[in-house]
C-alpha cells in the first residue's frame, strides 16, 4: 500500500507545475482520477473530477492545490545568462549554485550563479536577492535567445528520494501530497455508493493567490469543502506549538473561518477510526485555499486538513507517506458520512 | 580525446578527501592493462609508470587529484538528524536544501527552516554550518544509528548533462583532469612517463606532497580545474579565465610561483597543436604544484587547468571544446618536456 502511495506521489510531483503554468502536472493527476469519475480540466487549468450522487443536496468539495513554487525568466542578459524572478514563494537561500531545469523550447538545465564571495560586500553572509541573481545554461546569447523566452520557467532540480522508513523527499510535494491524498481518497471510495456528490478539485495557482480555487469554487458551488494541502512538521528552528508531526497523521485545522462542526465531525472521525492525528489552531487566515473557498459566492462551510511537511519552499520537501494514507482514510471516512 | 562516458563514470563516483578509494578502483580498472607498473602508495595515492618509444631525458610527473569537496558526518541528534562539518573549501551559501547522500549511499537533504516562518533578516542570510544539518528520515538517534555513523563522509547527489557543448556535474574538480590522465595513459608514449592520481588535495595537498616524494620526478604537469568567474555581473578584470577560452595556463597563484621556462613552452605547445589557451589573470587559488614544486630537491612545475564555473559545489560547469584540447595541449608539452626541452 505505501508503496503504491509513494509511487503515485513521484509520478505526481515528477510532472513540472509552476502557478499559472500547471498543464502537465494537471494530465498527470487527471489521469490518475480519470477511473474514479468524470474528470475534466477547466480554463483556469483546475483539474475537476466529479464521483458519486451529483444531484444530491449535499455536494462536498475537496480540494487541494497543484501548482509548485519556482522561478520565472524576465531577461535574457547579453552573456548569454538569464535574469529570473520569483514565481511563488521560492526561498532564495536554496538558490545559489543549485542545478535548476529551464523550461524552454526543450528542458535546459541551468546553474543558478550569484556573484563570487570575494567580490560581494558581504561574503558568504548573505544570500542576494533573486533578481541580482542569474542563471548560467553556458549558452551563448544567441543561442540562449532561440531557446529561451521570458515567462518561461524555471524549476529547482532535486532527486525524488526514498528515505529511512515510509519518509520521502522530493520537490512539489507541497501540495503534490495534498493531490495524491485526495487521489487515494478518491480510490478508497470509487466502489462505494455515496448519498452525496462529491467533487475533487486540484487547484491552479494558490502559490501565486489561490485563483484556482476562488474560480473552481464558484463555479462548482459545493455545500461544504475541506480543503487540504501540507504544514509544518516539527524541525529544529520551529516552533513546537505551530507544527504537527512527520508520521504523526493529518493536521486538522482550526480557524475563525473554519467550520467548528465539520472540524469537530473530521476529529470525532479521527478518533472512532484510529488515525493518529494533531491539530493546527490558527488565530487568523489560515494561509491556503480555505480562505477563498470559504468566501465563495454566499459562503462555504469549510474545514482544513494539512499533511506535515519539512522544508517546505525548498526543493528537498520531506514528507512521511504514512500521513498522506491517514489523510486519505479521515477524508474517506467523512464523506462516508455525508448523507 | 577523453571518453565523456568515463568522465561521467568518474564524476558520479563519491570520494570526498580522505575517502577516495571509489574513485581509485575506477581508475585502477581503467589503467591496469596499459600501466606497466602500479602502486598505491601510504596515503592511497595511486602511482602508474608507463614506459614510452624512449627513455625520458627529463623525468616528468603527471598529476590530478581523486579527491572532491564534501561534507563529514560530526554527530548524530537525539532526533535522528546528523550535524555535520565542510571538508574542503565549500561556499556556505549552497548549502542550505541541497540533496545529498551520506555513507554508503543512504539518500538524505540538508533542510532549511520553511520561509514562512522566517524574519525578514533570515530571509536574506545564509545559514551558517553551525545550524544545518542532514535529514535522512530517521525519528530517532538509533533510527539513525543504524544506518549512518560518526565520520561518514557525505556528498552532494550527482548529475551530468553534456547538452550543447557543455558538461555540467559534481566533482568536475577534479576528475576532468583524472580522466585527461587515463586518457593520455591508454595511448602510446613517446616517453617513459609517471602518473600520479592523488589524495586529499583539497585539504591540504597531502597526497601530492607523498606522492612527489615518493616519484621523484625532475618535473611535474599538474592538471586542475580552475576558477572562471566569467558569469552574470562580475566585471572583465575580475573574471580570471574565460569557459570555452581553452585551458588556463598559470604564471603565479597562491601557493607557487611556476617555471617560467615550462610556462612558455605550454604557450608554445598550443601553437604547435593548433589549440587555444589562456593565461590565469590573476594571482589566485592553489593546487597540487604548491607541494610538488618543493618536493625534495625541488621539482620544475607546470599547472594546466580548465576553466570551471562554480568550483566546489554541487554542480559545476567546463567546456567539452576546452575538455579536449586540455588533453591536446598536455599531451604535447609532456612530450617535449619529457624530451629534454
Amino acid at each position: 500500500m505505501t508503496e503504491d502511495l509513494q509511487e503515485l506521489l513521484f509520478a505526481l510531483c515528477a510532472a513540472p507545475g509552476t502557478p499559472g503554468d500547471e498543464s502537465e502536472a494537471a494530465r498527470r493527476a487527471a489521469w490518475e482520477l480519470s477511473d474514479c469519475g468524470e474528470t475534466e480540466i477547466d480554463r483556469m487549468g483546475n483539474v475537476i473530477c466529479r464521483i458519486g450522487n451529483q444531484t444530491a443536496q449535499q455536494q462536498i468539495l475537496l480540494d487541494a492545490h497543484l501548482d509548485q513554487v519556482g522561478l520565472i525568466v524576465t531577461r535574457i542578459e547579453t552573456n548569454g545568462f538569464l535574469r529570473v524572478d520569483r514565481c511563488g514563494g521560492t526561498d532564495r537561500r536554496v538558490l545559489p549554485g543549485s542545478p535548476v531545469t529551464v523550461f524552454g523550447k526543450e528542458p535546459l538545465t541551468g546553474i543558478v550563479c550569484c556573484m563570487p564571495p570575494h567580490l560581494t560586500e558581504c561574503g558568504e553572509d548573505k544570500v542576494e536577492s533573486v533578481d541580482r541573481m542569474a542563471i548560467d545554461l553556458g549558452l551563448s546569447t544567441e543561442e540562449a535567445q532561440e531557446l529561451v523566452s521570458p515567462g518561461d520557467r524555471v524549476l529547482v532540480r532535486a532527486p525524488q528520494k526514498r528515505l529511512l522508513g515510509t519518509r520521502i523527499t522530493s520537490p512539489a510535494l507541497d501540495d503534490r501530497a495534498g493531490c495524491a491524498a485526495l487521489i487515494r481518497c478518491a480510490q478508497l471510495l470509487r466502489n462505494q455508493t455515496l448519498s452525496c456528490g462529491l467533487t475533487i478539485l486540484l487547484s491552479s495557482r494558490e502559490e501565486a493567490g489561490g485563483q484556482g480555487a476562488q474560480t473552481g469554487a464558484y463555479s462548482l458551488e459545493p455545500t461544504e469543502a475541506i480543503a487540504v494541502d501540507v504544514s509544518f512538521a516539527a524541525q529544529p528552528g520551529v516552533d513546537p506549538a505551530k507544527c504537527g508531526k512527520l508520521g504523526g497523521g493529518p493536521m486538522i485545522g482550526m480557524a475563525p473561518i473554519l467550520n467548528r462542526p465539520m472540524t469537530n465531525r473530521l476529529l470525532e472521525l479521527a478518533k472512532e477510526h484510529e488515525i493518529p492525528y494533531s491539530m493546527e489552531i490558527m488565530g487568523g487566515e489560515t494561509g491556503t485555499n480555505a480562505d477563498e473557498i470559504a468566501v465563495s459566492r454566499t459562503g462555504v462551510p469549510t474545514a482544513m486538513v494539512s499533511i506535515p511537511l519539512r522544508y517546505m519552499h525548498t526543493p528537498v520537501e520531506v514528507i512521511d507517506t504514512q500521513d498522506v494514507a491517514y489523510t486519505a482514510r479521515l477524508l474517506a471516512e467523512y464523506v462516508k458520512g455525508v448523507d | 580525446m577523453a571518453d565523456l562516458a568515463l568522465l561521467e563514470r568518474l564524476c558520479c563516483a563519491r570520494g570526498i578527501s580522505g575517502c577516495e578509494e571509489e574513485i581509485r578502483e575506477i581508475i585502477l580498472e581503467e589503467i591496469r592493462p596499459y600501466a606497466d607498473c602500479v602502486e598505491v602508495t601510504p596515503l592511497g595515492n595511486l602511482l602508474a609508470f608507463k614506459k614510452g618509444a624512449n627513455r625520458a631525458k627529463t623525468k616528468l610527473m603527471l598529476n590530478a587529484h581523486m579527491d572532491e569537496v564534501g561534507m563529514t558526518v560530526t554527530y548524530i541528534e537525539d532526533n535522528g538528524l546528523l550535524r555535520f562539518a565542510t571538508v574542503g573549501g565549500i561556499d556556505r551559501r549552497v548549502l542550505c536544501g541541497k540533496p545529498v547522500t551520506v555513507g554508503k549511499g543512504i539518500p538524505g537533504v540538508i533542510g532549511a527552516k520553511p520561509i514562512h516562518l522566517l524574519t525578514s533578516e533570515e530571509r536574506e542570510k545564509s545559514v551558517p554550518v553551525k545550524d544545518l544539518y542532514i535529514d535522512i528520515g530517521a525519528l530517532s538517534r538509533q533510527e539513525a544509528e543504524e544506518a549512518v555513523s560518526p565520520g561518514d563522509p557525505v556528498t552532494f547527489d550527482s548529475l551530468f548533462d553534456t547538452a550543447h557543448g557543455m558538461i555540467k556535474s559534481r566533482a568536475l574538480d577534479d576528475r576532468a583532469g583524472c580522466a585527461i590522465l587515463i586518457d593520455l595513459l591508454k595511448k602510446p608514449l613517446a616517453y617513459d612517463m609517471l602518473f600520479a592520481f592523488v589524495v586529499q588535495e583539497e585539504t591540504g595537498l597531502n597526497g601530492s606532497k607523498t606522492a612527489a616524494y615518493i616519484a621523484d620526478p625532475d618535473a611535474a604537469i599538474v592538471v586542475e580545474s580552475t576558477t572562471a568567474a566569467d558569469v552574470a555581473g562580475v566585471p572583465e578584470d575580475k573574471q580570471v579565465c574565460h569557459v570555452g577560452s581553452g585551458p588556463v595556463l598559470s604564471f603565479m597563484d597562491r601557493r607557487t610561483i611556476y617555471d617560467r621556462a615550462y610556462y612558455q613552452m605550454a604557450f608554445d605547445a598550443a601553437k604547435e597543436t593548433g589549440v587555444s589557451c589562456q593565461a590565469k589573470q590573476a594571482v589566485a587559488g592553489g593546487n597540487d604544484a604548491g607541494a610538488i614544486h618543493v618536493s625534495r630537491g625541488g621539482v620544475r612545475t607546470v599547472a594546466v587547468s580548465l576553466p570551471c564555473r562554480y568550483l566546489h559545489s554541487a554542480v559545476s560547469l567546463i567546456s567539452q571544446k576546452d575538455f579536449h584540447e586540455a588533453e591536446t595541449l598536455i599531451e604535447r608539452l609532456a612530450e617535449k618536456i619529457a624530451g629534454g626541452e
